[in-house]
């Protein structure tokens, strides 16, 4: 599974036409063009449109064009393609780019959540142009329903 | 008698030689590799260069008119201010070369690469250039009356007040090209496309626009005076300004366009015979209500209703506020503005720079697009319509967000 053009960074590939069950750690970035399922720990994660992960996953960056279910930590993520249902998307920073009225859907969300950044708080923060931010926030009370 | 012998002429070249101000009228050099050379204010008036080597070649001020070109290699050469008057330069490659002040009056250019040339302010009227390639080119001022662009290729080429005046387009591609202020008067521009092109005060006034892609295009403030544009496509054009007193729209395509004066897409006009009856001043383009709640205000337990084609901007704090959207209502949470244990229905377009937190589950429901910039903070469930809601995250958002749908296809495993 190991990058199959050779030179270059190294990278671990799950090709298309390729399933893959169980559990995958890798300390090297994964490219994902085929189908996962089980647990997965990489520095980075990048599933092509042709690609599917499901099940529980922690990497530092994800870009995804394809398809997720699961559990998903990241630092960095940055989102197209679908989220099945049932999916949970952990990360400190989220991308989902706007797509013309017209186009595509940029991602197709099925029932599931997101949880982004610090939790919000109802206070003015620091950083923002609303106040100054607290050292640790206060995880707010509200989440209702989430 | 030319200067020089062909022969010499290559002598001179092979011992880096420069050949500037020669009489080479009527020279014979076809296929000549003269790549780099300087010609500068040679006169070539006349002469049989046919599939000449010119790449980088300084031929500044010279003159070719009447010369035979075709097939030549002049990439990247300098031809700036050089007379090309009635010269053919058929297939000739010309990529990123520098036309600028040159004169193509009458040249044969049909079927050349002029990808990225500069031609800015240069004379091409009644130029042949049918199925040119001249994407990226630079032709801001051109003139450019009565030529023949038949299928020539000019996407994201930058046409910034060029004079089109009854030149053919038909079937040319200007795909994001700039053509603002061009004049574009009497064109016959059938079938051409100009997807996302700007026509900003662009004059189009008695053009032949008929089955012409203009979606997308900016059209604010352009003159459309007895122009013809039958089942022309014009969904998403902006058009607002637009002057078209006596243009035909006969089986116009148009789902929408853009009335707002700033093009920001918050002014839309919905169908393509309200967008006809816009354009011919029949319908006044309808300003956007606008609706806006400024820093310092708290509203409390408060019913809103904003209807179709409604402007909302929030800068304030409003306290367990139930807000409904008409279809397509923008409705704006500022970076100040905080909706705290509120909920949101309809099919408005959504954007939160501050912060939203629900009420009851979902706080919002029926939503045609959410974006959450980068300052932005949602806190709640979100409902998508039976369409899917079009979403956009920027990064540094915050999200406690669960994203439901009303009848539970999306996504469904």
């Amino acid at each position: 599974m190991a990058d199959p053009n050779g030179g270059g960074e190294k990278q671990t590939y799950v090709e298309e036409g390729t399933q893959f069950k169980g559990s995958l750690t890798s300390s090297c970035p994964i490219v994902v063009r085929g189908k996962v399922e089980g647990d997965l720990s990489a520095p980075s994660l990048t599933v092509s449109p042709s690609g599917a992960v499901r099940g529980q996953v922690k990497v530092g960056e994800m870009k995804s064009q394809g398809e997720l279910a699961g559990e998903f930590d990241a630092d960095v993520v940055q989102l197209s393609g679908t989220v099945k249902d049932n999916t949970v998307i952990r990360a400190k920073s989220l991308e989902v780019k706007l797509q013309p009225a017209e186009g595509r859907m940029q991602v197709i969300f099925g029932e599931c959540a997101l949880e982004v950044g610090d939790m919000p708080s109802k206070e003015k923060e620091p950083g923002t142009k609303s106040g100054k931010k607290k050292k640790d926030e206060e995880p707010g009370t509200e989440n209702p329903g989430v | 008698m030319p200067d020089f012998t062909a022969d010499v002429i290559l002598w001179k070249i092979k011992r880096g030689e420069k050949i500037d101000r020669a009489d080479l009228r009527g020279i014979q050099m076809q296929k000549a590799v003269l790549d780099g050379a300087s010609f500068r204010r040679c006169d070539f008036e006349g002469a049989n260069l046919e599939g000449v080597r010119l790449a980088k070649a300084n031929l500044k001020n010279a003159s070719f008119r009447e010369a035979y070109l075709a097939g030549a290699d002049l990439r990247e050469a300098n031809l700036d201010n050089a007379d090309l008057e009635g010269a053919n330069l058929e297939a000739a490659m010309l990529a990123g070369a520098n036309l600028g002040r040159a004169n193509l009056e009458g040249a044969n250019l049909s079927g050349a690469d002029l990808s990225g040339a500069r031609l800015t302010h240069a004379q091409l009227d009644s130029a042949n250039l049918a199925g040119a390639k001249l994407s990226g080119a630079i032709l801001s001022h051109a003139d450019l009356v009565e030529c023949d662009l038949g299928i020539a290729q000019l996407d994201k080429a930058d046409l910034t007040s060029a004079n089109l005046e009854s030149a053919n387009l038909e079937e040319a591609s200007f795909v994001e090209a700039n053509l603002s202020e061009a004049d574009l008067r009497e064109v016959n521009a059938k079938g051409a496309k100009f997807g996302g092109a700007s026509l900003h005060r662009a004059t189009l006034a008695k053009g032949n626009f008929t089955g012409a892609d203009l979606a997308n295009v900016d059209l604010r403030g352009a003159k459309l005076d007895d122009a013809k544009l039958d089942g022309a496509t014009l969904t998403g054009a902006k058009i607002s300004g637009v002057m078209a007193s006596g243009a035909s729209f006969a089986n116009l395509r148009a789902d929408w366009a853009d009335g707002s004066p700033d093009g920001n897409g918050r002014n839309r006009v919905t169908g393509a015979d309200v967008v006809a009856a816009t354009l011919m001043g029949k319908v006044t383009t309808p300003v956007a209500t606008k609706r806006y709640f400024g820093k310092g205000d708290v509203l409390r337990n408060a019913s809103l209703q904003f209807d179709e084609g409604a402007s909302v901007e929030i800068e304030s704090l409003f306290e367990q506020c139930s807000i409904a959207l008409g279809q397509g209502t923008e409705l704006v949470i500022g970076a100040e503005g905080t909706l705290s244990g509120c909920q949101i229905t309809g099919a408005g377009n959504i954007t939160i720079h501050g912060k939203f937190f629900e009420r009851a589950s979902p706080g919002i429901a029926g939503a045609s697009q959410l974006i959450v910039t980068s300052g932005g903070a949602l806190v709640g469930a979100v409902e998508q319509p039976e369409g899917a809601t079009r979403f956009a995250f920027e990064p540094g958002c915050r999200l406690r967000m669960k994203i439901t749908q009303k009848n539970g296809k999306n996504g469904r495993q």
